[in-house]
């Protein structure tokens, strides 16, 4: 830094009076604070909105009001959860005419950061991407390294990932149960669906060291095998879960309020979700049987029985049923692998830092909210040329401007709880 | 000057004097009940610092509220700013007048004394609504036009729903309705409908869940508190506590006969021993009631704006004239 | 870059970038190819010297395997033609190609940024992105001269720091100045 003033001192922008800032915005060719006509583009009166001339016809749409309407900003900090995310909210009324999400909150360039890291690394990185999903964020990676470097993981590393896996899509299932809940303003089955987390993740931090951000997974395998302390917090666990997901369903699915709240809204027909990229339980509960485990098995899933699991409906209350279907659905897998598992060692031996073959690769999973894909290019060093995530609650978000309006406001969160986008994952 | 009329009023202001008093303290245990028992519901542990196993929690709330800065938005009417807290509280506090703790012991034992409780209540409304005016800011607009029409709507089938009983007992005064109800037995097993419609509506119009969309997220803002902090909101956070308190007590006062034992015991005793008995009765059987009001909250999610009000004018409304019409008839036919 | 390894279950080929829409289309109105799910539309940039990529991934129950479409796009007029006609979720998957890379897509009714600031001046995944610690002057800057100290005029100090008005007409030379040039009217982050 070349400064030759002794005392630099930053002026705050207050200080500027009002002709002074109009000439500066005048310089940068900023559109005066107060327009000398009165223009329908609502960006200068509303505070949050933007102050500048919308750069697009759909920005153009949203933030000019006709009649009667208002811009509310759901802002980013919600007392509802997800993370921090910004809906501009367009109400005439109690009644959303247009919704716009502004995201980029919890943006922290995991993409680029991932090409100056070696493979290993990479699996750490993408942990916090979608926190609630950890062990899914880490397998899809972990699929498209071990095709660009050639090997497999040894089937016992298969069965724990399968079964890591499934434990995390149970837990953030039941999550999910008590989120949707928690944003009707039902305060207790939040607090169930913690106590079947705690659980699993006691459960899991005795096998990877850790409760949320697992790190479990290598190229090749994963990084340590079964051991006492999982085995019996394990056998524990399957002893009591179902009663505990039934006690907590009882109190939900039944209840006339929750009932009334989520049947009927925010329908999603099949065809709608396919062309708006909503995969996972979202898509299936409105009918479409794709379920990527089953589509393009993965690890060792063609040797486990299920089915796909389709509700039809595609409403709120359609989604929940889905994810307690699923649930019961992944016991049932968990039970499957406990007792198919084979000895064996539980991770390939690949060196420390690994040069896959110069080429693209392109691994898929199903997280608990859809399909969850990397698509890596590698140019033959020790870090990824291109690291690629694409995540389902990103996309998944977009329905929701397709969803919400004519509904009311009060519906926005129950809508999107139930849609379940964990927003580590929509900003990478 | 007439000593009677000294006298009359020297008991008075001390009725009301203590009554005030009374209302803190009852804030104060309500708040914490509903902490705790909230906590266990959600099988946590709740408060458990402040005092023995966290007694003192929500006292220790109450000083913080004192303890905070006043704001005031720049732009908001200082004067009715600061008057719609006192309007809430003071509805709150006058209801309080007419509620039946013991024989004898009723701070104004008015004839009309349900007329005037209900008259009395719905002040709160216009509390809010100030509340919202004043706040200079739409959301808070919006939230105390959006509660004020909620409290308003269910006044209607709250006060419906009593005609009932009063038709049955004759009167409207509170201590012979309670007197009837020791004659012919409580009024929930004559009048089980407008029980019904009394406690949905009571919950309503006291914004308890499920019915407490105001508090909700519902544009992510208080509601009509918004721009309220510190002892202002303290205020309006005190009234909704004692609004419970006050509905749980006219609830028990109106179908479960008031300060009356149940059965096998002797209903009322006589005396200062009559006094301290119907006062015990009268408030475990409150408390009761705040405790199945806790519960509510506990349990069940919120019921949306457009359907709360459908369900106070298509459901409530008709089955409350139903009730009465059916009373009426009853009491005709029967000769009651 | 063209004839690297590929997985084994996907299938892949590459198309000049203004043919996307049509084969995108084709291939999933076609009966026996029936793509109608588009998993994944990423971009790739694969070098300055060299060209982007926009990459398709699509589904069919008809066929094994994925699909893996690669559109070449030009890296010194980086515009390819919009999908969300035919995908409506492809919208947020392209406002991300532009925000970290750049690329414009015709056609695209919201095409602003969607993890950055909207007055954001650079592309990140791009190769040459630096950030602004690092890089001095960067060609592909882009920067904010707010975040270079050198950048700043003391002596007109009361002028220099409002926050968000760049101060194009009103300093002299100060170093480094010419670099993404002084005129915001030609700033990249802002679609053509």
């Amino acid at each position: 830094m070349t400064r030759t003033d002794p005392e630099p001192r930053i002026p705050d922008p207050i200080e500027l009076d009002a002709a002074e800032e109009a000439r500066l915005r005048a310089a940068a060719g900023l559109v005066p604070a107060r327009p000398e006509s009165g223009g329908e583009y609502a960006g200068f009166d509303q505070v949050g909105i933007p102050d500048r001339p919308p750069q697009t016809d759909r920005e153009r749409e949203v933030y000019s009001l006709d009649e009667g309407e208002m811009l509310i900003n759901m802002g980013p900090q919600h007392p509802s959860t997800h993370g921090v995310m910004r809906l501009v909210v367009k109400v005439r009324g109690e009644i959303i005419v247009d919704i716009d999400p502004v995201l980029g909150y919890l943006h922290r360039g995991i993409e680029k950061l991932c090409e100056n890291a070696t493979y290993t690394t990479v699996l750490t990185y993408v942990d916090p991407m979608d926190y609630l999903s950890t062990m899914h964020n880490e397998h899809a990676p972990a699929i498209a390294f071990e095709k660009l470097y050639g090997i497999k993981a040894p089937p016992r590393a298969e069965y724990i990932r399968a079964l890591v896996v499934e434990l995390n899509r149970v837990f953030s299932h039941g999550l999910m149960m008590g989120f949707l809940a928690l944003d009707m303003g039902g305060l207790t089955p939040i607090l169930y669906s913690f106590i079947n987390r705690d659980e699993i993740v006691d459960m899991l931090s005795a096998i990877s060291g850790q409760r949320m951000l697992f790190n479990f997974f290598r190229v090749g395998g994963v990084n340590w095998d079964t051991n006492d302390e999982f085995l019996s917090r394990l056998g524990t666990w399957r002893s009591r879960v179902l009663k505990n997901i039934e006690m907590n369903e009882d109190m939900i699915t039944g209840n006339e309020i929750f009932r009334s709240r989520t049947i009927g809204m925010g329908t999603l027909t099949g065809d709608q979700a396919i062309s708006l990229g909503v995969t996972g339980p979202n898509l299936r509960a409105s009918g479409v049987p794709f379920d990527v485990r089953k589509a393009k098995p993965y690890s060792i899933y063609d040797e486990l029985e299920f089915d796909v699991i389709t509700h039809e409906g595609g409403d709120s209350y359609s989604r929940y049923l889905q994810r307690i279907a699923e649930i019961k659905q992944s016991i049932h897998l968990i039970d499957q692998i406990i007792d198919k598992m084979p000895h064996g060692p539980v991770q390939a031996q690949v060196p420390g830092i690994i040069r896959p073959r110069p080429g693209r690769a392109y691994g898929a999973v199903e997280s608990p909210r859809g399909l969850y894909s990397v698509y890596a290019i590698s140019d033959g060093g020790p870090t990824p040329y291109r690291f690629r995530m694409r995540d389902p609650s990103f996309i998944s978000l977009q329905a929701l401007p397709k969803l919400m309006p004519g509904r009311l406001v009060a519906d926005t969160m129950a809508v999107m709880a139930s849609l379940d986008p964990v927003m580590g994952g929509v900003d990478k | 000057m007439d000593f009677e009329l000294l006298l009359g009023i020297g008991r008075f202001l001390l009725a009301t004097t203590l009554l005030l008093l009374l209302t803190v303290p009852t804030a104060f245990i309500i708040i914490q009940i509903e902490l705790k028992v909230i906590a266990s519901m959600n099988l946590r542990l709740g408060p458990n610092r402040i005092g023995p196993s966290g007694m003192f929690q929500s006292t220790i709330h109450g000083f913080k509220v004192l303890a905070k800065e006043d704001t005031v938005p720049d732009q908001a009417d200082r004067g009715t700013f600061t008057l719609a807290p006192w309007m809430v509280y003071m509805a709150a506090a006058m209801s309080m007048l007419v509620i039946p703790f013991a024989p004898g012991a009723v701070a104004a034992d008015f004839n009309i004394g349900i007329v005037y409780f209900f008259a009395v209540l719905g002040l709160s409304v216009v509390g809010l609504l100030v509340a919202g005016w004043a706040s200079y800011n739409k959301y808070s607009l919006l939230g105390g036009l959006r509660s004020a029409a909620q409290m308003v709507s269910y006044e209607i089938p709250l006060t419906l729903s009593i005609v009932g009983a009063v038709v049955l007992a004759g009167t409207l005064n509170f201590s012979e309705l309670i007197a009837w109800q020791r004659d012919h037995g409580w009024l929930l097993i004559w009048q089980p409908i407008g029980l019904g419609i009394f406690y949905i509506a009571s919950l309503a119009e006291i914004n308890r869940t499920p019915f407490d969309m105001i508090e909700a997220d519902s544009e992510l803002v208080a509601g009509p508190f918004t721009e309220y902090s510190g002892m202002r909101f303290g205020f309006f956070f005190f009234a909704e506590y004692v609004a419970l308190f006050i509905m749980s007590g006219i609830l028990v006062s109106l179908f479960f006969g008031g300060w009356l034992a149940p059965w096998p015991l002797p209903a009322q005793l006589d005396g200062f021993a009559g006094t301290l008995y119907g006062i015990f009765w009268f408030f475990l059987k409150t408390y009761f009631f705040i405790f199945v009001a806790v519960w509510l909250r506990a349990t069940l999610p919120r019921v949306r704006v457009d359907q709360l009000m459908g369900v106070a004018w298509k459901v409530l409304l008709p089955l409350a004239l139903v009730n009465l019409f059916i009373t009426a008839i009853a009491v005709v036919v029967f000769d009651l | 870059m063209r004839n690297l390894w590929t997985d084994e279950d996907t299938v892949e080929f590459s198309i000049p970038g203004d043919r996307n829409v049509e084969v995108l289309g084709t291939l999933r109105d076609d009966p026996d190819l029936a793509f109608f799910m588009l998993a994944d539309a990423a971009a790739v940039d694969y070098g300055v010297d060299a060209h982007f990529e926009v990459v398709y991934h699509l589904f069919s129950w008809k066929h094994p395997g994925w699909l893996r479409v690669r559109a070449r796009v030009d890296r010194s007029e980086p515009r390819i033609r919009s999908i969300t006609d035919m995908w409506e979720g492809a919208m947020f998957h392209e406002r991300e190609m532009y925000d970290m890379m750049g690329i414009v897509f015709e056609g695209n009714r919201d095409l602003r940024r969607i993890y950055m600031s909207p007055d954001y001046r650079s592309f990140p995944l791009r190769k040459d992105f630096v950030l602004p610690d690092d890089a001095a002057d960067s060609p592909a800057a882009g920067v904010n001269p707010l975040e270079r100290p050198e950048t700043w005029d003391l002596s007109h100090f009361r002028e220099a720091v409002a926050v968000t008005f760049p101060p194009s007409d009103l300093r002299g030379d100060a170093p480094g100045e010419g670099v993404e040039g002084g005129d915001f009217a030609d700033s990249e982050s802002r679609p053509r």
